[in-house]
C-alpha cells in the first residue's frame, strides 16, 4: 500500500472542507484498502470519515427511515425495526462479505465500493475504467460478468445493499459545502460504463453522503434479498434478487423486483415486475416473473448458466419474501 | 492477576482527549483538538443523529503523517506507543512494532479471517484496519484472551476437541469463535458455522471447530 | 571393482546382524486379525498388542503444542523476528513467455531503506532443458508471469515494495500458450525450445526423465501389464469416459518463505518447509558449502500439502541477499506469489476404457492420460487406475504437456484425485451396465483385504443403506444421492529418519529429530512412544523437532512421516531403557536382566528389588545422561501389504435449477496400519475429504488466454470452501496391522480422503440425477450445462 496522509475527521463540516486537491473518503476502508493493495489506486491523501459519529446510526422517522452511511452492515442487519418492516435491507446487508466485514463495511461503502471484475481489479490490466481503451473480459474470463445493460463494460454492480435499497425505492443525500444538499434515488447515484468508464457514480470530490432515506414501505409489504454464489460462506453473487411486494389480502398490488449481478448497475425489473402485479404470489405467477427477469439478456461466452440462475434466484426470492417459502439453503452468506 | 477479558467494560467507555477517565488519553498524538465518543459510537439508534456525540473541536480535523508518528494503541489491557505510518494497518502494528505475532495475516484481504482481533470485543479483519482508526478502542488480540494462570476455556476446548492441524488459522478461529460466545452464550452449530464462514482454514479444522465451539460454550455456562 | 576383505567382513556384518524371531498382529481386529511370524534384528523392542491393550499409544491423546497453538503462541517462520532484519520482496515477471533482455536495478538500489538487490541468475522449479545450450541468454527466460527475477532487500516492508516496483525489466517477449488443449496442437508455441525435465521432490512430483517430447507433450510414460487389445475382445461390456480436472493452488494459510541469517561460518535459515534436511541440503549444494554450515529450522509451519520442500527460490535468494548485506533477511511470498510460483496440483484430461466379464471380473483398464504441469512436470495421474484393481490387461500412457504456467509441485496424492475421480465414476458406469450394485462391482474387481473389510463396514453403515439404486428418483428440484468412492495409496518408507532419545538423571525424557510437524502431529506421538516406554504422560516428555542441529528426519512428503520415524524413535526409547535399566541395575543390587520398566515403575522379575519409581531410578545412574541414536531399519517383510487406503461414501443434495451441489453427508473408512493417535488422523482424513469437496466443486487456478496472467490470485475469487459448506462427516478407522515394523504404523496424509471424495461426490450426482459430470471443479455454471445436456433440468 502507498504511503499517504490522512486527515481524521470528527464532523460532517471538517470532513468537507478536507474533500480538495484529489482527497479521497475513507470510511470502513475496506473496499478503498483493497483498491490501493492490490495497487490499483494510490492516494496520497485520505480523508478519515470513520470517526464522524454523526453520520452514523439508524433513525426512525414518520417518513420511514434515515441510515447514517457510516452505519456498519452488521449494525442494519442486526436491528430488529429493519428486520421487522425492512426484510430486504436486512437480508442484504446480513448475507454481504464476511462477519468480520460487515462488522467493519459501513452502508455508505457498500453503496460507493467498486466492481469487482478481475481485469478492474489487477494492476496487470488497464480497461476502459481506468481510463484505457479496451476491456479483456469480453474476450476473456466472463463467467461472473454481465448478461443485460453492460455497453462497454460488462462488469456487475457489486452493492447488495443497493439491490435492497433500489428495491425500497431509498435516495441518498449528498452535500457539498458549496452547493449544499441534493437528494437522488439509488439508481441516478451510479454512472452506466458507456456514460464515463472512469467514473462509478455522480457524486463530486466535494460530496459526502450524509443520510440515506428509506421511505416507510406501505402497509402490507413484504420483501426479502436472497444472492446465489458457488458457496455459501463467503463469495460473491453470481445471481441475487431482491423483491418488495405490496400485498392485498392475497394479491400482489406492486411488485419491485432488483438485480445486482446482471449488470454494470443495480437494476429493477420491469417486465417481472409487471408480471406480479395484480396476481396471487405463487410458484406459478413467481417463476414467469423470474424468467421474464432475464428477458432479452444476452450473455457473454462464459455466463450462459446467469440465464438459468437468476430465474431461479427470482422466484425463490419472491416466494420467499412470500412467505411461502423457506430462505434457501442454496443462498449464499 | 486479573483476567484482562474482565477488564474490558461491556461498552467502551467515553474517551475525551484532555481527562484522563477513561484510562486512554490521546494527548500526545492527536496534533488536533480533541476527540469524544467519535468512532466508539455503538449502534444506538436515534443518538447517532444528536450533537452529543459530537465532537468538540472547533476544527474537528486531526492530521497524520504521511511519515511516521506516535501513536498510543490499548491492546489486551495495556497502553503501547507505537511509530507508525498511517499506511499501517493494525496487523501490522502489532506483529511488527508490538511483536504479537499471535495474529496472523494470511490473505491480507479480509477474505479469511486469520488476522481477526476485536476492537471493542467485536470481531475484525486486522489486516484491513488502519492501526490509527484503533485509537481509542480496546483491541484484543489472541494474546489477549487468556492468562498465564488462567486459559479461557474455548482454548482448553480447542485442544480437547485437536480442532487445529498446522494452526495458522488457530488464532483467528479462536477470536472469531470467543467472540460469538460472547455475545450467545448458546451458539447452535448452525450459529458457529455462520460465525466463522469468513473464516478460512486449509487443513480442513472445521468439524472440530464447530464441536470445541459448542463445547466451550456449555463450560461457559455452567462456569 | 575388488573388495578389500575387512570392507567383505564389514558387509556380512552389516547383511546378517542377528535375528530374533517374532509373531506380530497382522489384519483387522475383529475381521481378518491373525498372527504372523517375523523375522526381526535381536535389537528390536518387543511387539506391541494392538491399541486397545496399550496405554498411550493408539489413543486420542491431547496434541503436544495444541495449547501453544490456540493461544497464538506458536512461533512460525512468518513470526521470527530477527535484531537488525531486513525485508525482502521478489520482483516477478510481468509475461508469460520471454527472454529478458536487461533488468535495471539503479534506482532500486538507490532508494531509501534498501540494503540490497540480488538478479536471479538460475531459477528453481522450472522444467530444465536437456541441452542447456538451447536457451544461452544471460538471464534464465521467463515461462510464465510470476517468475522471480531479481529480489530488493530493505529496512521495512514498504521499501522493500516500492524499491521492487522500479526494477525495470526489459523483455523480449515470444509467443506463449497457456490452454493445455491447445499446447498439444503441434503449431502452439513452444514453452521449451527442447526437451525437458524436472526433478522431482520429496513428496513425489515431478514427472518421468527422459521420456520423449514432441512440442509441448513430454511423454508418453507407458506402463503396461497383459495384453489390453486381449482384454477388450474378451470383454462382455467396455466403459469409456473422457474426464477433465482443473488446476488446484495448494493455498496454504503460511505462504512459503524464509529468515535467512548468513553469517560466515553458519547459515541459519528459518524456514516454512516440510523437510528441513531438503532446504539444508539444496542451500549446501546452491552455495557449495558443506552442510555442517547449515541449519534449518522449523518450529512450526503453516501447511504445505506437497509444495514446500527445498529452499526453493525464497529460500535461495534471501540466503543470496543475506549474504550480500550481512543482516537477517526476510522473504515470505505474498499470497499472489504463493498461487503463482511455487507449486500446484497438475490438470487432467483423460480417457479412460475399462472392459468387464458380466460377472465384474476386469479384463482391461485402459487410460491416456494428458495433464499440464505448466513449466514443470509431473501431472501424471495413472496410479489408481495402475493399484487400485487387478485386471487382467492394464495399459497407461501418461503424457505432461507444458504450458507458460508456473511449475506444478506434488501436491497431496498427488495424480490420485485426479486419477481416482475418472477410475472410480468409470467403475460407477461400469457397474451401471453391468447392473451390479457399485459395492458389489468393487468386491468382485478389489481383492484388497482391508478394503474389503472398509466395504463391509460401508455396507452395514445407515447412510448407504439408505441409498436408493435406482439414479434420480427423488422428484422435485433438489435431489438428494449417495456414491462411494474407493483410494489407495502406497507405503513410502524414508530411510533418512533418525532420532535421539535421553534421559537425564533427574528423570526427565527427551526426545530429538529434525523432522519437522507440518500439523499432522508428529511431536504429539513422538511423545506417546516415549510415554509408552517409560510410563510418564506425554506431556511430561520434551519433543524437539524442526531443526537440523537434531538428527536428520524424515521429510514429511508422500505420507511418510509417521511410518518411517515412530519405528525410530521406538527403538531409540527401548535400547535407552535397556542401557538404563543395565545402568542401574548394580546400584539395585540385582542385574539388567532382572529388572523391567512397566507403568512408570522398575520391578524385578526375581522380586529381590521393591518396585521404584522410574524418577528414583533414574537418580540412580550412573552417569547424568543415557542418550541412544537409531535409524530407521528397513520394514520387516517389506514385499507384503504395499498399499492401503479406505472408502469414501458423499451424500448430496442436487439443486437442480440453482446448480448447487451440497455434500450433506461423509461416511469415510479408512485404514493407515496402527493408527497412533486417533484423534489426529480423523483430523487429517476430516482435511483431506474437505480440500477434496473444494477441490470437486470450486477451486480454480484461472489464466486469462490472452495475456497468460492468472485473473483470481487471492483467497476471494479463487475459491475455496469454508465453514457452509462442510459435511458431517463420519470417520470410521479401520485399525489394520501389517508387521512391519516396531510401531507398525502408516501414513494417512496422501490416502485420507482426498483420493477419492471427489469420485464420490460425482457418483452422488448421478445417483442424485442421473447425470454423469465428468468435469471438475462442479461449479453451478458446470452442474446446470451438464443438466441441460442431458434435459435432466427442472423446467
Amino acid at each position: 500500500m502507498n504511503s499517504f496522509s490522512i486527515a481524521d475527521c470528527t464532523t460532517v463540516d471538517a470532513a468537507l472542507s478536507q474533500l480538495k486537491d484529489d482527497a479521497v473518503v475513507k470510511a470502513g476502508g475496506v473496499d478503498l484498502l483493497d483498491r490501493m493493495k492490490d495497487g490499483i489506486e494510490q492516494p496520497t491523501r485520505l480523508v478519515n470519515i470513520r470517526n464522524v459519529a454523526e453520520l452514523r446510526g439508524i433513525r426512525e422517522t414518520d417518513q420511514g427511515m434515515t441510515l447514517g452511511p457510516l452505519t456498519t452492515l452488521a449494525e442494519i442487519s442486526d436491528y430488529a425495526h429493519i428486520r421487522e418492516h425492512y426484510q430486504i435491507l436486512a437480508d442484504a446487508c446480513g448475507h454481504a462479505a464476511t462477519p468480520h466485514i460487515r462488522n467493519m463495511a459501513t452502508v455508505g461503502g457498500n453503496l460507493l465500493q467498486r466492481v469487482q471484475c478481475w481485469y478492474y481489479r489487477s494492476a496487470d490490466f488497464q480497461c476502459f475504467r481506468h481510463g484505457k481503451d479496451l476491456c479483456f473480459a469480453f474476450e476473456g474470463l466472463n463467467q461472473y460478468h454481465a448478461i443485460m445493460e453492460y455497453g462497454t463494460c460488462p462488469s456487475v454492480a457489486p452493492s447488495s445493499a443497493a439491490v435492497a435499497l433500489l428495491g425500497l425505492g431509498a435516495t441518498v443525500e449528498l452535500t457539498s459545502a458549496k452547493r449544499g444538499k441534493r437528494t437522488l434515488g439509488i439508481r441516478e447515484l451510479y454512472i452506466v460504463p458507456d456514460a464515463n468508464p472512469t467514473k462509478f457514480t455522480v457524486i463530486e470530490p466535494d460530496e459526502l453522503i450524509t443520510a440515506i432515506l428509506v421511505p416507510k414501505p406501505a402497509p402490507g409489504t413484504r420483501s426479502a434479498y436472497q444472492k446465489y454464489g458457488e458457496k455459501e460462506s463467503f463469495d460473491w453473487a453470481i445471481a441475487d434478487a431482491g423483491v418488495v411486494l405490496e400485498m392485498e389480502g392475497d394479491i400482489c398490488k406492486r411488485a419491485v423486483i432488483t438485480m445486482g449481478a446482471a449488470s454494470p448497475v443495480v437494476r429493477r425489473s420491469a417486465q417481472a415486475e409487471a408480471a406480479l402485479a395484480g396476481k396471487p404470489i405463487n410458484e406459478e405467477t413467481a417463476r414467469a416473473a423470474g424468467k421474464l427477469a432475464v428477458e432479452g439478456a444476452t450473455p457473454l461466452s462464459m455466463n450462459a448458466y446467469k440465464l438459468d440462475l437468476f430465474p431461479v434466484a427470482v422466484y425463490r426470492t419472491v416466494l420467499l419474501a412470500a412467505g411461502k417459502m423457506n430462505r434457501d439453503p442454496s443462498a449464499a452468506g | 492477576m486479573p483476567d484482562p477479558r474482565e477488564s474490558i467494560p461491556a461498552s467502551p467507555p467515553a474517551l475525551t482527549t484532555d481527562s484522563g477517565k477513561s484510562g486512554i488519553s490521546r494527548r500526545g498524538f492527536l496534533k488536533g483538538a480533541g476527540l469524544t465518543a467519535a468512532g466508539t459510537a455503538l449502534l444506538d439508534g436515534v443518538q447517532g443523529f444528536t450533537s452529543e456525540a459530537r465532537a468538540q473541536s472547533p476544527h474537528g480535523v486531526t492530521e497524520f503523517g504521511p511519515g511516521a508518528i506516535p501513536v498510543r494503541l490499548h491492546v489486551n489491557g495495556a497502553e503501547h506507543t507505537v511509530e507508525i505510518e498511517p499506511r499501517t494497518t493494525l496487523a501490522e502494528a502489532l506483529r511488527i512494532h508490538l511483536g504479537m505475532t499471535g495474529t496472523k495475516v494470511v490473505c491480507d484481504r479480509g477474505v479469511c479471517s486469520g488476522c481477526t482481533v476485536w476492537l471493542d470485543k467485536m470481531p475484525v479483519n486486522s489486516c484491513m484496519t488502519l492501526a490509527i482508526d484503533a485509537i481509542g478502542h480496546h483491541v484484543t488480540t489472541i494474546e489477549g484472551l487468556s492468562t498465564e494462570e488462567k486459559i479461557h476455556p474455548l482454548q482448553a476446548a480447542f485442544v480437547k476437541h485437536d480442532a487445529m492441524q498446522c494452526g495458522f488459522c488457530t488464532p483467528g478461529m479462536v477470536m472469531t469463535c470467543a467472540a460469538l460466545l460472547e455475545r450467545n452464550p448458546h451458539p447452535s452449530e448452525h450459529d458457529v458455522r455462520h460465525a466463522v464462514s469468513g473464516n478460512l482454514c486449509r487443513c480442513g479444522t472445521y468439524p472440530k471447530v464447530f464441536a470445541a465451539t459448542l463445547d466451550a460454550a456449555g463450560t461457559l455456562r455452567n462456569a | 571393482m575388488t573388495k578389500e576383505p575387512i570392507e567383505d567382513a564389514l558387509t556380512a556384518q552389516a547383511a546378517a546382524p542377528a535375528k530374533k524371531t517374532v509373531q506380530m498382529p497382522v489384519g483387522v481386529p475383529g475381521y481378518t486379525l491373525a498372527e504372523e511370524t517375523r523375522s526381526v534384528p535381536a535389537t528390536e523392542p518387543p511387539v506391541w498388542p494392538i491399541n486397545k491393550d496399550l496405554k498411550y499409544v493408539g489413543q486420542p491423546i491431547e496434541r503436544y503444542d495444541g495449547l501453544l497453538k490456540a493461544c497464538g503462541r506458536a512461533r512460525y517462520t512468518a513470526d521470527v523476528q530477527l535484531p537488525g532484519m531486513l525485508y525482502a520482496k521478489f520482483v516477478n515477471a510481468t509475461v508469460p513467455h520471454a527472454k529478458v533482455v536487461s533488468i535495471d536495478t539503479s534506482a532500486a538500489e538507490k532508494y531509501p531503506g534498501v540494503k540490497g538487490v540480488h538478479v536471479i541468475q538460475h531459477v528453481l522449479g522450472n522444467a530444465q532443458l536437456r541441452n542447456p545450450a538451447l536457451d544461452p541468454a544471460k538471464y534464465p527466460v521467463v515461462r510464465y508471469a510470476g517468475q522471480p527475477m531479481a529480489a530488493i532487500a530493505a529496512t521495512t516492508p514498504y521499501a522493500a515494495e516500492e524499491a521492487a516496483a522500479l526494477v525495470k525489466v526489459k523483455y523480449d517477449t515470444m509467443p506463449f500458450v497457456v490452454d493445455d488443449v491447445k499446447a498439444r496442437d503441434p503449431d502452439a508455441p513452444n514453452v521449451f525450445p527442447g526437451a525437458a525435465d524436472e526433478a522431482g521432490s520429496a513428496g513425489g512430483g515431478g514427472g518421468p526423465h527422459g521420456v520423449a517430447q514432441t512440442g509441448n507433450i513430454h511423454g508418453p510414460s507407458i506402463h503396461k501389464r497383459g495384453d489390453s487389445e486381449q482384454g477388450f475382445k474378451d470383454a462382455d461390456v467396455v466403459v469409456e469416459g473422457h474426464y477433465v480436472t482443473q488446476v488446484q493452488t495448494h493455498s496454504a494459510l503460511e505462504t512459503h518463505g524464509v529468515v535467512a541469517d548468513w553469517k560466515p561460518d553458519l547459515l541459519t535459515v528459518y524456514a516454512s518447509t516440510q523437510g528441513t534436511s531438503g532446504v539444508r541440503e539444496e542451500l549446501a549444494g546452491f552455495f557449495k558449502i558443506p552442510l555442517t554450515n547449515v541449519r534449518v529450522i522449523t518450529e512450526y509451519m503453516g501447511g504445505g500439502f506437497g509444495a514446500k520442500f527445498g529452499a526453493g527460490n525464497p529460500g535461495v535468494v534471501a540466503a543470496a541477499l543475506s549474504k550480500k548485506t550481512g543482516a537477517p533477511v526476510r522473504l515470505m511470498l505474498d499470497r499472489q506469489e504463493e498461487h503463482l510460483s511455487v507449486g500446484n496440483r497438475p490438470s487432467s484430461d483423460q480417457v479412460l476404457r475399462i472392459g468387464a466379464k458380466k460377472d465384474g471380473t476386469l479384463t482391461a483398464i485402459h487410460l491416456i492420460a494428458y495433464g499440464t504441469a505448466g513449466c514443470g512436470t509431473g501431472a501424471g495421474c495413472a496410479g489408481p487406475a495402475q493399484n487400485l484393481y487387478q485386471a487382467a490387461s492394464l495399459h497407461t500412457e501418461e503424457n505432461d504437456v507444458f504450458i507458460n504456467a508456473g511449475p506444478a509441485s506434488a501436491m497431496r496424492a498427488p495424480g490420485h484425485p485426479q486419477g481416482a475421480f475418472a477410475l472410480e465414476q468409470t467403475m460407477d458406469d461400469l457397474a451401471v451396465k453391468l447392473n451390479m450394485e457399485p459395492i458389489d462391482l468393487r468386491d468382485k474387481a478389489d481383492t484388497h483385504p482391508v478394503r474389503r473389510v472398509e466395504r463391509q463396514i460401508v455396507r452395514e453403515s445407515e447412510l448407504w443403506k439408505s441409498r436408493n439404486p435406482v439414479a434420480g428418483a427423488d422428484q422435485g428440484p433438489v435431489k438428494r444421492g449417495i456414491g462411494l468412492a474407493q483410494s489407495v495409496w502406497y507405503r513410502f518408507v524414508s530411510m533418512g529418519s533418525n532420532a535421539e532419545v535421553r534421559i537425564h538423571k533427574d528423570g526427565s525424557l527427551e526426545v530429538f529429530s529434525g523432522v519437522q510437524d507440518i500439523g499432522s502431529g508428529i511431536r504429539t506421538v513422538m511423545a506417546q512412544i516415549l510415554a509408552e516406554q517409560f510410563g510418564v504422560p506425554p506431556s511430561q516428555i520434551a519433543v524437539k523437532v524442526g531443526d537440523t542441529n537434531y538428527p536428520e528426519g524424515p521429510q514429511s512428503g508422500g505420507s511418510v512421516t509417521t511410518l518411517s520415524l515412530t519405528p525410530v524413535v521406538r527403538d531409540a526409547a527401548w535400547q535407552a531403557s535397556q542401557k538404563f535399566l543395565a545402568d542401574i541395575a548394580p546400584a539395585l543390587g540385582t542385574t539388567a536382566g532382572d529388572l523391567v520398566l512397566v507403568d512408570g515403575e522398575v520391578r524385578s522379575h526375581s522380586g529381590k528389588v521393591a518396585p521404584i519409581s522410574f524418577k528414583r531410578a533414574a537418580s540412580k545412574m550412573t552417569t547424568s545422561q543415557i542418550a541412544v541414536q537409531a535409524k530407521r531399519i528397513p520394514d520387516y517383510d517389506p514385499k507384503k501389504y504395499l498399499t492401503y487406503g479406505g472408502v469414501d461414501v458423499a451424500e448430496v443434495e442436487v439443486d437442480t435449477e440453482a446448480g448447487r451441489i451440497h455434500v450433506r453427508r461423509v461416511l469415510s473408512v479408512h485404514d493407515c496400519g496402527r493408527p497412533m493417535n486417533p484423534a489426529q488422523t480423523i483430523s487429517q482424513i476430516n482435511g483431506g475429504i474437505i480440500q477434496g469437496i473444494s477441490f470437486t466443486l470450486l477451486e480454480n487456478r484461472l489464466l486469462d488466454p490472452k495475456y497468460g496472467v492468472m485473473v483470481n490470485p487471492d483467497l476471494e475469487q479463487y475459491k475455496i470452501v469454508g465453514s457452509r459448506e462442510i459435511p458431517e462427516i463420519d470417520v470410521r478407522l479401520v485399525e489394520a496391522y501389517l508387521g512391519q515394523s516396531s510401531t507398525d504404523a502408516s501414513g494417512i496424509g496422501e490416502a485420507a480422503g482426498v483420493v477419492s471424495i471427489g469420485a464420490a461426490v460425482a457418483n452422488a450426482v448421478y445417483n442424485a440425477t442421473g447425470v454423469r459430470i465428468r468435469h471438475t471443479p462442479m461449479t453451478p455454471a458446470v452442474v446446470l450445462a451438464a443438466l441441460r445436456a442431458q434435459g435432466k433440468k427442472m423446467a
